[in-house]
C-alpha cells in the first residue's frame, strides 16, 4: 500500500527572543553612535545655532521615530523602511526607499569606521588624520576589511555585548552631561555665543542637514521587529525610549557645548582664549572626536572621562560600523526576497552559510567611498581638484553628505508609506498610533490621516532640500546613486518578466495573519481577522 | 590637573542636570516595565499558585495504593519549591479486629514503602518525614492528617488492582479527591495501565 506523503513543513521562522532591552540596545548601538560623529560636524557648520539645528532636526526625528514606531509595531517583519514603503506605495517606491537605505548603510560602514579611528587618535596620536593620513587611511581600511571578513565567516557580535556597551555608554553620557551642566554650564555664555556666533542662513541649513545624521538608525529597531517578543507591546516602548534618549542627549550636548566654561583654558594659535565650540571650525581632526573633547573639559569627571570616553566611543562606533555591514546585506537579502533586487544577493556561502556576495559587494562600495573621501589628504595634488570642482568637500564631510542624503530620502518615503497604509490598510490593529489624527473616510472605510506624519514629511523633505542645496557632492552623488539603482531595477524586472512600474501581486492579508500569528499578541490576530470579516461583509452589502 | 581650572556651578545648570537625570531614569523605567500580556498574566498566576499549592506536601501510600512513582515527582517538586514533605502510610484496620491489632505483613510493606520514599528524598537532596497510621477509614485518616499538617497538596498514586481492571482510581482515591480541602495530585502509572495496552493494540490494527 502506498503511503501518503507528508505535508511540507512550514519554512523555519525567526524565533522571537529579543527582549525590551535587547531591542533598545540593538537600536542604540546604531543611533547612539551618531552623536559621536554629528556633534563636531554641526558645531563646525552651525556655530552659535548648533542647538537650533539639533532642535529642528530633533523635531523631525521625533516625527520619524513615531512613524517608525507605529509601522514596526503594526508590521513586525524584518524589512524595515523598504518593506513599509513596498506595502504602502508599491514595488518601485519600495525599491527606491530600500536603495536609499542601502546607500546609508554603505556610508555607515565607512563613516563610523573613520570616526572610530578618530576617537582612537585621542589616545594614539599616530592615528591623527591630518598629520598621518596614510596611517589613518590604513586603519580605516583595515577595520572595514576586518568587519567584512568577520561577517563573511559568520562571527556574530553578541547581543549581550551590545547590551553591555549600550548600558555603559548611557551611564557614561548621562554622567558627562550631568557633571557638565552642574559644574561647567554658564547660561550667559550660551546666550553670548548664540548672539555673537549666529551663522548665515546657508550655514544654518548646512548644520541642520548635518544634524539629521545624529538621528539616523531607527531602521535597526524595525529590522529587529521580527525577532522581538510581543512586538506590538514592546517596540512602541523601546522605540519611544530610544527617540527620547537620543533627543535628550543631542539637545544637551549642543547646549552644553555652546554654553560651556571649559575646565582647562583652551588657547588658540595666536595665544587667545577660545570658547569650546571654536575648536571645531576648519579642524577635521577635532570634528571627528567631539564627544571625547567635550568629556575631557567636564570638571572632575573629565579627569576620568578623558581616558575612557575615546575607548567607549571607539567601541560604540565600531559596533555601529558593523551594523552597517550586516544591515546592508540584510536589507539587500530582504529586497531580493521581495523581487526588488537580483537573487544573487540571497546567495549564501556554501561553507560559512552567510550572504557573502552582499557583504563583499557593499563593503567594496564602502572602500570606494573611503578612497574618495581620503584622496585630498593622501595626495595633496588632488586638493585643488576637490576645492575647485567639488567645493572643498572631502573626508568626513563627503561621507556625511551622502549619509544625510540617503537618510532624508528614505525617511521621506516612510512618511508617505505611513499615510498610504493608513488609507489602504485600516484593518491592521495599531496598538501604537502616531498622535494627532484627522478622521477621514476612504473607499467607504473609516480611517484617519496622521497630521504629524504630514508635518514630519515636510520637515524631512525640507532637510532633503537643504542637503541638495548645501552639499555639493551630496546633490550629485546621491541622485546618481538612485538613478543607477533604478536602472538596475528595470534591468532586473525585465529579466524576470515582472512589471516595471506596477507592483507584483501579493496576498498581504495572509501575510499579515502569518506575522500576527507568530508575534505573541494573539489578541491582535483576533482583532485583525474580525476587522477583515466585517470589511468583507460591508463590501458585499455595497456590491 | 590644570591649576588654572575653575569651576562655576550655576543654579540653572544644576536644575538641568537634575532634570536630565530624572528624564533618563524615568524613560528607562517606563521602557523596562511594559504591560503584561494575557498569557503572561496567566503564567504568573499559575506560578504563584504553584508556590501556594506545594508549601506542604503529603504523599499517600496504602497496601492498595501504589505511590512510589509519585514520590519521585513529589521530591522534585518539594526540592524546587522548598516544601515540607511527609510520606504517609495508612493501614486500614478491618472492623473484625481491634484498632491496635498487629498487622505484620502490612507493617513490613509500610516499612519497605517508606524506606524507599526516604531513599528517593535523599537522592533528591531533601528530607522527608514518615508516618505509619492505622485507621478504620483510609479516607478519614488522610483528611485528618492533611488538616493537622495544614497540607497544601496530597499526592496519590493509583490503585494496585484497578490498574489491570481498567479502573486505576479506586473508591478511596475518588473520595479523598472529592472531600480533601487541599489540592490532590493523582498519578496513574502508564506502563502497566490497561489504557496503554488498549492503545498499543489499536496501533497494531491494520488500517483498511
Amino acid at each position: 500500500m502506498a503511503t501518503a506523503k507528508t505535508a511540507p513543513a512550514h519554512p523555519p521562522e525567526l524565533r522571537r527572543a529579543v527582549t525590551a532591552w535587547g531591542s533598545f540596545s540593538w537600536g542604540y548601538s546604531d543611533v547612539g553612535a551618531d552623536i559621536f560623529v554629528g556633534l563636531g560636524l554641526v558645531l563646525a557648520a552651525a556655530a552659535g545655532a548648533t542647538n537650533v539645528a539639533f532642535l529642528f532636526a530633533g523635531i523631525v526625528y521625533v516625527c520619524i521615530g513615531l512613524a517608525y514606531t507605529e509601522l514596526a509595531a503594526a508590521y513586525p517583519f524584518a524589512g524595515g523602511g523598504p518593506y513599509f514603503v513596498l506595502r504602502g506605495l508599491g514595488d518601485i517606491f519600495g525599491f527606491i526607499a530600500g536603495w536609499a537605505v542601502l546607500l546609508d548603510f554603505t556610508i555607515d560602514i565607512t563613516l563610523f569606521a573613520w570616526s572610530c579611528v578618530d576617537y582612537s587618535s585621542q589616545l594614539l596620536p599616530s592615528l591623527v588624520g591630518s598629520s598621518h593620513p596614510w596611517i589613518h587611511f590604513g586603519a580605516v581600511l583595515s577595520l572595514i576589511v576586518a568587519l567584512c571578513a568577520l561577517n563573511v565567516i559568520g562571527v556574530r557580535e553578541s547581543t549581550a555585548f551590545n547590551g553591555v556597551v549600550a548600558a555603559l555608554d548611557i551611564v557614561s553620557e548621562t554622567s558627562i552631561l550631568c557633571f557638565g551642566f552642574l559644574f561647567a554650564f554658564a547660561p550667559r555664555i550660551l546666550i553670548h555665543t548664540m548672539a555673537t556666533a549666529w551663522p548665515s542662513p546657508y550655514q544654518l541649513m548646512l548644520g541642520t542637514s548635518l544634524a539629521i545624521i545624529s538621528f539616523v538608525g531607527l531602521e535597526s529597531i524595525s529590522q529587529a521587529a521580527q525577532e522581538t517578543y510581543r512586538p506590538a507591546s514592546i517596540i512602541p516602548r523601546t522605540s519611544t525610549s530610544l527617540i527620547l534618549t537620543i533627543l535628550i542627549f543631542a539637545l544637551s550636548y549642543s547646549n552644553l557645548a555652546l554654553g560651556m566654561q571649559p575646565w582647562h583654558p583652551i588657547v588658540g594659535p595666536h595665544g587667545q582664549h577660545l570658547a569650546f565650540w571654536q575648536i571645531f571650525p576648519n579642524n577635521p581632526d577635532n570634528q571627528g572626536k567631539a564627544v571625547a573633547l567635550l568629556a575631557a573639559q567636564v570638571p572632575y569627571w573629565g579627569a576620568l572621562a578623558a581616558f575612557y570616553v575615546p575607548v567607549l566611543g571607539a567601541i560604540l562606533l565600531l559596533i555601529s560600523s558593523n551594523s552597517g555591514v550586516f544591515g546592508s546585506s540584510r536589507i539587500a537579502y530582504s529586497m531580493s526576497r521581495l523581487d526588488l533586487l537580483p537573487s544573487v544577493f540571497q546567495r549564501v556561502h556554501p561553507r560559512f552559510r552567510t550572504p557573502a556576495v552582499s557583504l563583499v559587494a557593499f563593503c567594496g562600495l564602502a572602500v570606494v567611498t573611503l578612497v574618495f573621501a581620503s584622496l585630498p589628504s593622501l595626495f595633496p595634488g588632488a586638493v585643488a581638484f576637490y576645492r575647485d570642482v567639488l567645493h572643498g568637500e572631502g573626508g568626513l564631510d563627503f561621507l556625511a553628505d551622502l549619509y544625510a542624503f540617503g537618510a532624508a530620502t528614505s525617511y521621506s518615503f516612510v512618511f508617505l508609506a505611513l499615510i498610504a497604509l493608513r488609507l489602504v490598510d485600516p484593518y491592521t490593529p495599531r496598538k501604537f498610533k502616531i498622535p494627532l489624527n484627522a478622521p477621514v473616510r476612504f473607499r467607504g472605510e473609516k480611517t484617519s490621516i496622521p497630521v504629524l506624519g504630514i508635518v514630519g514629511f515636510f520637515g524631512i523633505f525640507s532637510i532633503l532640500v537643504f542637503t541638495l542645496m548645501t552639499h555639493p557632492i551630496g546633490r550629485i552623488a546621491g541622485p546618481l546613486w538612485l538613478a543607477a539603482g533604478v536602472v538596475l531595477y528595470f534591468v532586473y524586472r525585465r529579466h524576470r518578466g515582472l512589471p516595471f512600474l506596477r507592483s507584483h501581486p501579493r496576498n498581504w492579508r495572509q501575510h499579515q495573519i502569518d506575522i500576527l500569528r507568530t508575534s505573541g499578541d494573539l489578541e491582535l490576530l483576533d482583532q485583525y481577522t474580525a476587522a477583515l470579516k466585517a470589511a468583507d461583509e460591508r463590501a458585499a452589502e455595497r456590491a | 590637573m590644570n591649576p588654572d581650572a575653575t569651576v562655576h556651578p550655576h543654579i540653572v545648570g544644576a536644575a538641568i542636570a537634575i532634570a536630565l537625570f530624572a528624564m533618563i531614569a524615568a524613560t528607562f523605567w517606563w521602557m523596562l516595565h511594559p504591560p503584561s500580556s494575557f498569557v503572561e498574566r496567566q503564567a504568573k498566576k499559575a506560578a504563584s499558585e504553584l508556590e501556594r499549592m506545594v508549601g506542604s506536601i503529603i504523599v499517600l501510600f496504602t497496601p492498595e495504593i501504589v505511590s512510589s512513582h509519585m514520590m519521585a515527582l513529589a521530591a522534585k517538586l518539594a526540592r524546587g519549591e522548598r516544601s515540607e514533605l511527609l510520606a504517609l502510610y495508612v493501614i486500614e484496620m478491618p472492623y473484625t479486629l481491634p484498632p491496635d491489632a498487629e498487622m505484620p505483613l502490612e507493617e513490613r510493606a509500610a516499612l519497605d514503602a517508606l524506606g524507599a520514599a526516604e531513599t528517593i528524598a535523599k537522592n533528591n537532596g531533601i528530607s522527608v518525614r514518615t508516618e505509619i497510621v492505622k485507621a478504620r477509614s483510609t479516607k478519614q485518616a488522610v483528611l485528618d492528617i492533611a488538616k493537622r499538617e495544614r497540607a497544601n497538596l496530597l499526592v496519590v498514586g493509583d490503585h494496585r488492582e484497578g490498574r489491570y481492571l481498567g479502573a486505576p482510581l479506586s473508591r478511596t482515591i475518588e473520595e479523598i479527591a472529592a472531600d480533601a480541602k487541599c489540592d490532590v495530585l493523582i498519578g496513574v502509572e502508564g506502563k502497566h495501565g490497561t489504557l496503554l495496552v488498549g492503545e498499543a493494540a489499536d496501533d497494531q490494527t491494520p488500517h483498511t
